[in-house]
């Protein structure tokens, strides 16, 4: 068999050869014979005359020869291609309207396809990618849903759960890394020496992390990205044993990570040991996670994650035994969960991919009906050329194959057309910011998007096939001809596979559109959330104090109070502060804080707080909304009576119906005693740390920074002058005071705040663009079809116009078949609609999933533009003249 | 008695295979041969000639290879391959089974039943 393709293939490239060598042969076979003939006596004339006779027809002779060699299936091939290029040359219209549904349509889903296959479908770069799973701390009941998982956890854990064959543990973060003066800020993850054990996957160079590697005293290795290795080493080989700078101190390189490890989202560019020391690793310090910390581990073979979450249930059980917090844990709905990590990671995209993929197959749906209409209504046309070509002997079979060649020549040409368009979807939805999506920065333009494209159009070659074989099945020949000689109409079937697919086409349409609709709605909703303070000129940046050159508060204090100092000196800037952790940062972690001589009452859960450490003048740089007393002062941080602000929420809770001001908190979850006692100084508004649509907010507190001290922290500056003419200066002070020290992510509050809706805003406008071609497909094939019903009863039209019928009745009776259509069609749509919103419900904010204003504008949308698609062709059919029309 | 003997269908490409077993020959020389090698008593309808050659070769069982003919003409020549040979072995015993076991029948009396 190979054989034989393998000589097909052969002959192929040299076929002209091939038809030359034959014809050579013949002819001195020919020759051969007439020469023998000669050699007898015959006259030359004569002889070769014979030897002609003798062989038999040339071309007969020279079919058989090729049909010997398997060629006449590419002859027929070849010759469809050209009968069908041929067609599609002959009503370019068509063609182009057709290629163009196919590229709109297979582009849009070939974009969203290359998103869900990098988010969603490809494995992780994991041997084995199934078996591992991310364990996180959750506190329901206290509004806290993950909290990640603490070094405790993990030192309790390694060995103890038989489910898992290895567990590890990793902190995201960032350093200063380089020698003094050519520092860079990289991004770091810190690992357990099991982490690489645990993804079986390691450095191609060097080793991994050793077990006694993970104490502050130990820890001075790091590996490198294969990235980082290239970038700022030169791909060195011998680079393992030499030194590098981390945050000011020098780390001894012990490997290279190859170059496609890639560790989730994560853009790691060193890994460094994760070091803790003792009295990080007991009891006390096992809900200390704080979403900084998360736990890997690897499911045995056999294992399975009810196992595992069994195990661990059970062993939190039996630590709970001891523990004095266990209590208040039990009444957060404290519990430890073990999920997919794969799935874990894409959870919140993936509902808004699988809506997207939802919308755009719609779209493809809407784009076939579309196509198989217009098809239809060619084949119609065509049906008496196709009863000739029957009744003169052209089997069904071959009818058949021409039509195949024919859809699939246009679906593999819009296939191709819709890779173009997919490129640059890939571009457009990279431009919507498409890297910050989890795994987002793997969507790429690749093979297997090319091979999607190629065989979706050959299966779309072949659903559009069908409808117009049908067609041709039906009836017999003798009435085609007939029919359409006598200038009859399409028969009654056909017309209402034709209208049914208007309906579908209508319907979709209006599902689609529905749910942009709804999509719009809840990114309006989202938009007019008040993020809790006053917008204005706000600049702001993020910084983080190298833990070796600030290790207590009160010199992490002096920075602050320094660089809010410089920047205030500063023409046009209204005021500065700085905070641990921003609103908009896209970091919400909770903590706790315990109102004095509050007593929970059974089962109620304790609180997740926010939890802030301001310096200078967070509150007015920020413009917060005073609500009583007042705000915390750069000095507050100096005093020795301790004082503290709250949110509306957390006073509403803890001191209903009475004023906060005078009472007093204590940091985390307990009591202290009077001297760590904070005074609250004022009540201010709630704001939006969480984003715009974020509802789980359970009150904060404020603490003078030096309380609560934190090395990462935010710059906020409120100016006259638009905030981007204040970066350059920012970056500037802080060099100023340390030259090493860079100012990372500095944007403005405004940007912030839309990147924030990032997430919502592009499958809005995907979504949008999706439905304006979702319209335009459905006007062109509601145009198509009705122009057709014109064109195919303009004789019936004529008769009736000669025999006295006013334009207008004819005008009334095609748009009110527009309007059964379109009736029938935004029924099924309402109810499509109703479905697909409920469905739609959790990536909705504030709309519910049946919106009636979004059905009705929905309605009016559709109805408007396939009311406008028929108006031309009714209009035409009303102003038929009826001795033309008899006349043809 | 006719002269020449209808040739049994699937007899033409062992015949051909025979043929170029014993020289490379081309196409003209191919039905002189069979009809020569046959005592004149086969002749071969010279239209199925050319598609019976160019199946073998597509099936492998013969290759061709452009030369010159006795009167300095390019040719197209025709040699026997291994599979061809195998082939021919097989029908050739095929066909003495099918012959000899016929002969047997036709020539069976009344007395032998």
């Amino acid at each position: 068999m190979l054989k034989r393709f393998r000589s097909l293939f052969r002959l192929l490239r040299s076929r002209q050869a091939f038809e030359d060598g034959m014809s050579d042969e013949l002819r001195f076979h020919l020759e051969e014979l007439a020469a023998d003939l000669m050699r007898s006596g015959v006259p030359l004339p004569e002889a070769r005359r014979r030897a002609r006779i003798e062989l038999g027809g040339m071309n007969s002779i020279k079919g058989e020869c090729r049909q010997s060699r398997g060629l006449h299936i590419v002859d027929e091939c070849l010759r469809e291609l050209r009968y069908a290029a041929r067609l599609l040359r002959k009503s370019p219209w068509f063609t182009v309207t057709a290629l163009l549904t196919l590229a709109l349509c297979l582009g849009a889903n070939l974009t969203i396809f290359a998103v869900i296959d990098a988010v969603l479908l490809r494995p992780l770069p994991f041997p084995n990618d199934g078996r591992l799973v991310t364990i996180f701390n959750s506190y329901p009941k206290a509004g806290v849903q993950r909290d990640g998982s603490s070094l405790t956890n993990y030192y309790e854990r390694r060995g103890q759960i038989p489910a898992f064959s290895s567990l590890a543990i990793y902190r995201y973060g960032t350093a200063l890394v380089g020698d003094a003066g050519a520092t860079q800020r990289e991004q770091i993850n810190w690992v357990s020496p099991d982490f690489f054990a645990t993804l079986e996957r390691g450095p191609v160079l060097g080793r991994v992390f050793a077990e006694g590697e993970t104490t502050y005293k130990s820890d001075g290795v790091a590996i490198l990205s294969d990235t980082f290795w290239r970038r700022q080493l030169a791909a060195n080989p011998r680079v393992v044993g030499s030194q590098i700078r981390v945050d000011g101190v020098s780390k001894t390189i012990v490997g290279v990570l190859p170059a496609d490890f890639r560790f989730l989202s994560s853009e790691a560019q060193l890994y460094l040991p994760l070091s803790s020391g003792p009295e990080q690793r007991v009891p006390i310090q096992r809900h200390s996670g704080g979403n900084s910390t998360q736990m890997i581990a690897r499911l045995k073979s056999g294992a399975t994650i009810e196992q595992a979450q069994l195990q661990l249930d059970a062993q939190n059980a039996r630590l709970e035994l001891d523990d004095p917090q266990a209590k208040m844990m039990a009444d957060a709905g404290f519990r430890s969960l073990v999920v997919p990590l794969h799935a874990d990671h894409v959870a919140s995209i993936r509902p808004t991919l699988l809506l997207l993929q939802a919308g755009v197959s719609a779209l493809l749906l809407i784009g076939v009906v579309n196509l198989a209409n217009l098809l239809l209504v060619r084949a119609n046309a065509r049906a008496k050329e196709s009863a000739v070509r029957r009744a003169l002997g052209a089997s069904a079979g071959h009818i058949l194959s021409e039509i195949l060649v024919e859809t699939s020549v246009l679906t593999l040409f819009g296939g191709l057309l819709g890779l173009i368009v997919a490129a640059a979807g890939i571009r457009l939805i990279s431009l919507f910011g498409a890297d910050r999506l989890p795994l987002g920065s793997q969507i790429e333009f690749d093979a297997r998007l090319a091979l999607a494209a190629v065989l979706s159009a050959l299966l779309l070659g072949l659903v559009l096939a069908a409808p117009i074989a049908w067609f041709n099945s039906r009836g017999s020949l003798l009435l085609a001809i007939q029919s359409e000689s006598r200038g009859g109409t399409a028969s009654r079937s056909v017309q209402r596979v034709r209208h049914g697919f208007i309906v579908a086409q209508i319907a979709l349409a209006f599902v689609l559109l529905a749910g942009a609709g709804l999509l719009g709605l809840s990114l309006d909703h989202a938009s007019r959330v008040s993020p809790g303070f006053n917008l204005g000129h706000i600049l702001t940046g993020q910084i983080s104090l190298p833990s070796q050159s600030y290790p207590t508060s009160s010199i992490a204090l002096a920075f602050a109070e320094r660089l809010t100092e410089h920047i205030s000196s500063y023409p046009g800037v209204l005021a500065v502060g700085l905070v641990n952790n921003m609103p908009f940062s896209g970091r919400a972690p909770k903590s706790s804080a315990t109102a004095k001589g509050y007593v929970r009452k059974p089962g109620e859960s304790p609180r997740g707080i926010y939890s802030y450490g301001v310096a200078g003048d967070y509150f007015n740089a920020m413009g917060f909304f005073l609500r009583a007393g007042r705000f915390l002062r750069a000095a507050d941080s100096r005093r020795t009576e301790r004082v503290c602000v709250i949110d509306e929420d957390f006073a509403r809770y803890y001191w209903p119906n009475q004023s906060a001001l005078g009472h007093q908190l204590f940091q985390g979850s307990e009591e202290g005693p009077d001297s760590e006692a904070f005074t609250v100084v004022g009540v201010v508004g709630r704001v939006q740390q969480a984003g715009l649509t974020a509802e789980e907010a359970q009150g904060a507190v404020y603490y003078p920074y030096f309380f609560r001290p934190d090395n990462d922290m935010f710059v906020v500056i409120r100016s006259r002058q638009p905030p981007e003419s204040l970066a350059t200066a920012l970056r500037q002070f802080v060099r100023q005071i340390n030259p090493d020290l860079p100012v990372s992510d500095i944007r403005s509050m405004d940007i912030r705040i839309s990147d924030s809706l990032a997430v919502r805003r592009s499958p809005v406008l995907l979504a949008a663009i999706f439905s304006v071609i979702a319209l335009l497909l459905t006007a062109i094939g509601t145009y198509g079809v009705l122009s057709y019903a014109v064109a195919q009863r303009r004789r019936e039209i004529g008769l009736r116009m000669a025999l006295g019928a006013q334009p207008q009745q004819i005008r009334r009776q095609f748009l009110s078949l527009a309007f059964r259509l379109l009736a029938c069609g935004t029924v099924i749509g309402v109810v499509g609609a109703s479905l697909a919103g409920r469905a739609m419900q959790t990536v909705l904010f504030h709309v519910p999933g049946v919106s009636l204003p979004t059905l009705a504008g929905t309605a009016l949308v559709i109805g408007t533009v396939s009311l406008l698609a028929c108006l031309l062709p009714s209009h035409r059919a009303a102003r038929i003249s009826p001795l033309e029309a008899l006349n043809n | 008695m006719r002269k020449n003997a209808e040739l049994l269908p699937g007899t033409l490409d062992m015949l051909i295979l025979k043929a170029v077993s014993l020289k490379p020959l081309h196409g003209y020389g191919v039905l002189q041969r069979i009809r020569q090698i046959s005592g004149d008593a086969l002749d071969i309808p010279q239209g199925s000639l050319y598609p019976a050659l160019y199946r073998l070769e597509h099936q492998d069982l013969i290759a061709a290879e452009w030369g010159q003919s006795d009167n300095n003409r390019k040719a197209k020549y025709y040699t026997l391959t291994i599979a061809g040979r195998r082939r021919l072995r097989e029908e050739t015993a095929g066909w003495n089974r099918l012959a000899s076991a016929i002969a047997a029948a036709l020539n069976t009396t009344s007395e032998e039943i």
